[in-house]
């Protein structure tokens, strides 16, 4: 049984919000409504990270715990996903979330909340698959297509990966065994010629 | 004797060593959704489905492209 996960590679991620944009597109997300975003830490300074965020389907969501409502279910392939039906925008769910991933369309004015909406990762929700309520509520189901999230698939320094957790850990895996660790990260041989390491080339320059 | 009580000790030491689930087990409310390999792609297949999505994920493999990778 697939358990399907998200990674972000903090070394590759280069903050062009792609994956953002392809999620906006592909679902027609609404303004205010950011399933997916990218966080920056120390921005500008030298060794700043950058890290694609959204629902990352716990194992143990606590979304689904603190849900008054039990809008929340899992599917087969270990998805959380919800049931707008069901929702009463209470808003415990975003609260809960340790990656601030449920969020609230504004539905009126004095700042109404309206229905929760998170990533689905791609696979629609409890409605006919491709049906135009489910586009409508949830987003296109490109799972069901047999495709994996939008925003994975787009990520152009293939930095996000999505897809079973045994899969993507060992594309992670080959990918921080070759790459190496250290200076050797940003590829200075590769650019520049000679040696691995960078403080070999800055005593060099001298 | 020793090597007995150093069992017990052991094992009841390593006890608490389990994740005990954060969610109790709730039931869900709301509407049965449809299995994502049920439509018209699939006709049903899960392990068809699962392998294109296994397929698919290894794109996102550069690697596998290059031939570069080191295991």
């Amino acid at each position: 049984m697939a358990r399907m996960k998200f990674i972000c590679d903090a070394e590759r991620c280069i903050e062009c919000n792609s994956c953002a944009t392809a999620c906006k597109s592909e679902h027609e997300v609404p303004w205010g409504v950011n399933r997916r975003r990218v966080v920056t830490l120390n921005d500008g300074v030298p060794g700043e990270r950058s890290i694609s965020v959204a629902c990352m389907h716990c194992t143990d969501a606590p979304c689904m715990a603190v849900c008054p409502v039990d809008c929340f279910y899992r599917t087969e392939d270990q998805i959380v996903l919800h049931d707008k039906d069901l929702c009463i925008g209470c808003g415990y769910c975003y609260y809960a979330c340790p990656f601030g991933a449920p969020q609230f369309p504004q539905a009126g004015a004095f700042g109404l909340r309206g229905k929760m909406d998170k990533c689905t990762y791609c696979a629609g929700g409890p409605e006919e698959n491709f049906s135009v309520e489910e586009f409508r509520k949830y987003g296109r189901n490109r799972i069901a297509e047999g495709k994996l999230p939008a925003c994975a698939e787009m990520c152009s320094t293939k930095a996000l990966i999505a897809g079973d957790s045994a899969v993507i850990a060992k594309i992670y895996k080959t990918r921080v065994v070759t790459r190496g660790k250290g200076e050797e990260l940003w590829g200075w041989k590769t650019a520049y010629g000679g040696s691995d390491k960078v403080s070999d080339n800055l005593g060099a320059k001298a | 004797m020793k090597a007995a009580l150093m069992a017990i000790a052991a094992a009841l030491a390593l006890a608490a060593c389990h994740e005990i689930p954060q969610d109790a087990a709730k039931p869900y409310a709301g509407k049965e959704d449809v299995q994502p390999y049920a439509g018209d792609r699939f006709k049903g297949d899960k392990q068809k489905f699962e392998q294109a999505l296994a397929d698919r994920a290894n794109y996102e493999n550069e690697y596998l492209r290059t031939g570069d990778a080191k295991q």
